[in-house]
This record gives C-alpha cells, sequence and structure tokens, in this order.
C-alpha cells in the first residue's frame, strides 16, 4: 500500500469524526498559537528596543581615564592617541577627544551655570546632533582656537527669548578667567522632557573646540575621555579593549583606562527579553504538550473504537506496518492541521497585539518552520504508542471485538 | 494444496487451558467444495481461523502449497491471506464507512494494485456476484443477501486459490442462502476451491465433501451423496 492511500484512508476518517478531530486539533491550535505569538512579540519587542538603542548609537564606545586608578599627568590623553586610534585600530570608524568643565556663561543679562564640553569637529560625525541653526565646531575652530560655542535650543530660548541665537556674543569661562565667545550653532536638545524637569537649575549644555576650553580651563583641562565610532555593532567588548591596549602601550601603563559601550546594556536587556520570551515560550509549549497528549488519548480511543476495523483490514491483507502507518498518518494530519490553523492564528493575534503596543512582531522563518517540525513532531511523538498498538492487535481478537 | 498435519490449538485463558483442536489430520485437493459441519463449540471457526492465516497452530503443521504456514512472519502471513485467501464470514465484516466498491477495492490496495486496475477488477468481481446495480451503495444501504455478496466479490476480487467461509449464510434468510449457494457453485465450476462451515445440513448438502467435527476431532469424512446443484 502505498503513502497516497494511507493519506485517505486518514483524512476520511478525520473527517468522519469531524467535531472530534476538530476538538483534538484545538489543544495544539493553542500550544502553537501561544508559542508562535509569543515568540513573534518577543522578538519583535527585542527589535524594537534594539532600534531605539540604535538610534543613540550602540556602536559609539567611550573610553575613560578610570578616575579610581592612582592618576598622573602621563596618563591622559592626548589628541595623537586619537589620531592612533582611528588609523591603527580598523573597525573604527571615527574618535574624537572629550573633556568637559562646569562654568560660567554670561550674556549681557544674565549669568549662568554651563556645561562646557569640548571636543572637535570628528564629534558630530560620531553624535550626528541635530542643528537647528548654523553650524557645528570647524577643524579651523579648533587650529585657530576660535572662541566660539554651540549651545541647545532650550537654553538659547531662556537666555534670548528665542532659539535662533546664531551671531550672538556670550562670555564663557570660570571665576578666574573669562573670554567672549560666538555662538555659532544651536543644536535640538534631545531631553526636552527631562530638560523642562530641571527648571531653571539646568545648567546650559555649550559645545566648545578643544583649543578654547584648554586655554579657558588651563588648571583643570586634560583629555579624559575619548569617543569611538565603530563600524557595526559587532564585537564591541573586544574592539574596546584592543583600543585600551593600544593607548597602554603608548602612554606605559596598565589598568588605568575603562571603556563604556551601550551595547553592553543593549546585550543585558536583549539577554532579559530572551530569557523572558523563551520561559513564557516554554509555558505555552507546555501547553502544546498537553495538546499532544490530546492527540495520543483520541487516537487511542479512536484504536479500540476501529478495533473490528482493523481486523478485518489484517484479515484481508494489511500488513502490520499498513495498520501503523494508517495510524500514524492520521495523528500527524490532526496535528500538522492544528499546526497551521495555530501558526495562522499565533501571527494574526502577534500583529493585533503588536499594532496594541505599537510595533511590530517579528515572525521569523525559524518560528514558523520550528511550528511545524514541532507540531509534527508532537503528531508523531504522541501518535506513535496508538499507531503501534493498533498494529499489533491479533486479527482474530479484533475481529471477534464488538 | 493444503495438508494439514495433527493440528492442534489450546486455549489459554489465564490459568485454564481449553484444547479446541485435537490432532485434525487434513487433505484439500485443488478445486474440492468442502463442508465443515459440527455442534456449537466443537471447533469449526478455531479450525477455519488456522486454515485461513488468520490464526496458528498451537502444534502440528500445516501446508498450503507446499509452504510451512509455520515458519512464515506476521507480514508473510497478512501477504497469505492478501493472495493466497478470501474469506468470507458470518458478520460479513465489511468497513461500514465505505461503499460496496471500495469494500471489494480494500485488498486490492493492500496488494499495490494501481487505481484504474483495481476499479476495474472490483467492479468485474462485483458484476460477478450480481451487484452492478450497487457499486457505491454503504453497507447500511444493502440488504443482509447483498451485504454477504459483497463480501464474496471481497473475497474473490484477489483471484486467491482458496475460499474459506465460515457459516456465510448464518445470517441470511433461505432465499438468500440460496443465492450464496449458486454463486458458490458457479466459482467452484470456474476452478475455485471453498472451505465452507455451516450449521445447517441443507447448506452442506450444495458441498462435495462433508466433514464432520466433534470436541476438536475429525470423526466423519465423506463425499456428499445426492448434492443440491443449480
Ligand atoms: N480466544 C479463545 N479463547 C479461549 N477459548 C476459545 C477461544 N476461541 C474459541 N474458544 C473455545 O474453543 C472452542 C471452539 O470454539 P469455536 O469458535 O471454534 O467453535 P465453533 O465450532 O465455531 O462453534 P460455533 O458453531 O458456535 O461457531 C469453544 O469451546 C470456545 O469456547
Ligand atoms: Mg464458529
Amino acid at each position: 500500500m502505498n503513502l497516497y492511500e494511507s493519506f485517505k484512508i486518514a483524512i476520511s476518517s478525520i473527517f468522519a469524526n469531524k467535531l472530534r478531530s476538530f476538538l483534538t486539533m484545538l489543544g495544539i491550535i493553542i500550544g502553537i498559537s501561544s508559542v508562535i505569538t509569543i515568540v513573534s512579540i518577543g522578538q519583535g519587542g527585542q527589535k524594537a528596543i534594539t532600534g531605539e538603542f540604535e538610534k543613540i548609537g550602540v556602536n559609539i564606545i567611550e573610553i575613560k581615564v578610570d578616575n579610581n586608578a592612582s592618576l598622573s599627568k602621563k596618563d591622559y590623553f592626548t589628541l595623537k592617541d586619537v589620531n592612533v586610534i582611528k588609523s591603527r585600530i580598523k573597525e573604527v570608524q571615527n574618535a574624537a577627544p572629550f573633556f568637559q568643565q562646569i562654568g560660567i556663561l554670561k550674556t549681557e543679562k544674565a549669568q549662568k551655570r554651563a556645561l562646557f564640553m569640548a571636543t572637535n569637529s570628528d564629534f558630530n560625525k560620531i553624535y550626528k546632533l541635530d542643528i537647528l541653526y548654523g553650524r557645528f565646531l570647524s577643524e579651523k575652530d579648533v587650529l585657530t582656537k576660535r572662541p566660539v560655542l554651540l549651545i541647545d535650543n532650550i537654553s538659547a530660548k531662556k537666555l534670548f527669548g528665542y532659539e535662533d541665537c546664531v551671531g550672538k556674543t556670550v562670555k564663557i569661562g570660570n571665576n578666574e578667567k573669562m573670554i567672549r565667545a560666538l555662538i555659532i550653532g544651536v543644536y535640538k536638545n534631545e531631553n526636552g522632557a527631562l530638560a523642562a524637569s530641571f527648571a531653571d537649575n539646568m545648567p546650559i549644555f555649550a559645545y566648545i573646540p578643544i583649543s578654547v576650553s584648554e586655554f579657558i580651563f588651563d588648571k583643570t583641562f586634560n583629555i579624559n575621555q575619548i569617543e569611538v565610532l565603530l563600524e557595526n555593532t559587532k564585537d564591541s567588548e573586544a574592539i574596546a579593549n584592543s583600543i585600551i591596549r593600544l593607548l597602554e602601550s603608548i602612554h606605559h601603563n596598565k589598568n588605568k583606562y575603562k571603556a563604556e559601550n551601550l551595547v553592553k546594556q543593549l546585550d543585558q536587556v536583549n539577554r532579559i527579553l530572551s530569557i523572558f520570551t523563551a520561559v513564557i515560550g516554554a509555558i505555552a509549549g507546555i501547553s502544546l504538550i498537553v495538546g499532544g497528549i490530546g492527540v495520543m488519548n483520541i487516537m487511542l480511543v479512536s484504536v479500540t473504537e476501529r478495533t473490528k476495523e482493523i481486523g478485518i483490514r489484517k484479515a484481508i491483507g494489511a500488513r502490520r506496518r499498513d495498520i501503523l502507518i494508517q495510524f500514524l498518518i492520521e495523528s500527524l494530519i490532526i496535528s500538522l492541521i492544528g499546526g497551521i490553523i495555530g501558526m495562522m492564528l499565533g501571527i494574526l493575534a502577534a500583529y493585533l497585539i503588536g499594532s496594541i503596543l505599537n510595533f511590530a512582531p517579528k515572525i521569523s522563518i525559524s518560528t514558523i518552520l520550528i511550528a511545524f517540525l514541532f507540531s509534527s513532531a508532537v503528531g508523531i511523538f504522541f501518535g506513535i504508542y496508538p499507531a503501534n498498538k493498533a498494529s499489533k492487535l491479533d486479527p482474530i481478537e479484533a475481529l471477534r471485538y464488538e | 494444496m493444503i495438508k494439514l498435519e495433527n493440528i492442534i490449538k489450546v486455549y489459554s485463558t489465564g490459568k485454564v487451558e481449553y484444547t479446541a483442536l485435537k490432532g485434525i489430520n487434513l487433505e484439500v485437493k485443488k478445486g474440492e467444495y468442502i463442508s465443515i459441519v459440527g455442534p456449537s463449540g466443537s471447533g469449526k471457526s478455531t479450525l477455519m481461523n488456522i486454515l485461513g492465516c488468520l490464526d496458528r497452530p498451537t502444534e502440528g503443521k500445516y501446508y498450503l502449497k507446499d509452504v510451512d504456514i509455520s515458519s512464515l512472519s506476521d507480514d508473510e502471513l497478512a501477504r497469505i491471506r492478501n493472495r493466497e485467501i478470501g474469506f468470507v464470514f458470518q458478520a460479513f465484516n465489511l468497513l461500514p464507512r465505505l461503499t460496496a466498491l471500495e469494500n471489494v477495492e480494500l485488498p486490492l490496495i493492500y496488494a499495490g494494485v494501481p487505481y484504474s486496475k483495481r476499479l476495474k477488477l472490483a467492479k468485474e468481481s462485483l458484476e460477478k456476484v450480481g451487484l452492478s446495480d450497487r457499486f457505491y451503495h454503504k453497507p447500511n444501504e444493502l440488504s443482509g443477501g447483498q451485504k454477504q455478496r459483497v463480501a464474496i466479490a471481497r473475497a474473490i476480487v484477489m483471484n486467491p486459490s482458496i475460499i474459506m467461509a465460515d457459516e456465510p449464510t448464518g445470517n441470511l434468510d433461505t432465499q438468500s442462502s440460496i443465492e450464496v449457494m449458486k454463486i458458490f457453485q458457479a466459482l467452484n465450476e470456474e476452478g475455485a476451491t471453498i472451505i465452507m462451515v455451516t450449521h445447517e445440513m441443507d447448506i452442506a448438502k450444495h458441498t462435495k465433501r462433508e466433514i464432520r467435527i466433534k470436541d476438536g476431532c475429525i470423526i466423519y469424512d465423506k463425499s456428499v451423496e445426492n448434492r443440491i446443484v443449480y
């Protein structure tokens, strides 16, 4: 007997007991659909979070001088270090020096606290600030130590009453030294809500050329941070380590530098989400096993019910394997149809929930394949015992069964 | 064609053992038409099941076409049931969800006969038993006699060497019984070997050779005189 005949027999007996077959499938449907929904939502959520992280730059590493170490002047970074990193580490796309210092910013009317962030033109190739008016610091600004600055739009509005204050002159510095500086740009403060909550206590966030910072804050100035942009997010930890080793070899020191990277945090979030998805998915998977037990139960009932049929088939020449395959295919079909319906419902539910939670679920091929394989495996695993039982029936006893 | 040597069948239900056949010796030649009669519980069905390769003897040798049946595996027995033996039961034993035609097709399916050939053979077989107008009826849409004729069509569709019938008329009225006897006679005249168990003496009168069994032993084995022929 060929498989086609087995399929025909299996389909006809599934249809002969429509309601029962459907109820049996229901277990598989619920199992598969909940697994698919949960995994798709989980993976979709993960993707959405990764996307958020990437927007704020996961492929950026910050190399810092570790303040917990005992430091001497020679341990701090130099502009040359930045260039060496750029040229020697091929995964590095760009790098910029960074130093920040609290100081004072004065207009004709007001005096405010300001956080001066000193860097060069490469900084904006890394962080890509949203420049609303004017421009970012240029190479020339740094080279010629031009006293220029950018401030954020919220501070601009507070200081001048309007945002576009390019061309205004202010005084910047500290209690000891103040210089006149030209506002060349206004950038968008991305922490709008946060800034608002600071109210008036929020400092002005200003970018100034690193050379100007060295001049104003000559006593405290040092480059204690390098911003590094990687080509991609891969192996960021290893790259960070090789950058640190490079710097250590230049400065002949050890354990004075550390790297901070959002990827680490992203990995952590991803790990937690993966565990979460896996745990809930596994719980849903248990319902699949329950569904499988349902299949087995019904197949056992079916074998008992059809004992006479099995006897007749055997009496006219069905071999053991003919009967085995007939029942196995029946449970396989029930599980597979259940799996397909469950998959469709699962995808539907995932999109529904996704649209409520406002992100796209991720329906991966592997999820669908696994659902298929799993439902077939359930069908075969839980079908094999009843089918084997049927195939082993003694023809005489089966024929006598009423 | 068939040779039984000292066949013994012991049923053991739990601790109780019951010897249903106590050393049966029998030889059947091609083209014979045999009836087996005897009181209820004498072992007729037990013997038929062994002859039909549905069951194995506890002891003794059974040769079918010179093949020692006891040496065969379950699957080989299934093959013999499929090709060499056509079984007709008292209770018809048709599959209720299948049509008459599909029921007759079953042995062909297990023999791996392709669809178109299968259909042709099954139809021919049904025509032979006079049911050419009942191909697509399900068993519950047929009379007892018609059901038994479908069962006979199923039994002969593989063109077996031997037809085994265990009380084929047991559930039929006189008229239907006569029809079945007519079919058997025709099949026998075409060369089929038939062994039939029956309770009724006038049914046994249709056969050529009568065997009587009592308490698991053959007590009478003679050719039938004044045989009923249609
Ligand atoms: N599976 C079994 N287990 C135990 N004893 C059995 C079994 N099958 C038959 N027997 C016994 O073997 C004996 C012969 O049974 P069998 O069915 O061959 O009788 P029979 O001649 O066909 O009777 P009937 O004319 O009533 O059909 C009976 O006493 C019966 O109880
Ligand atoms: Mg009997």
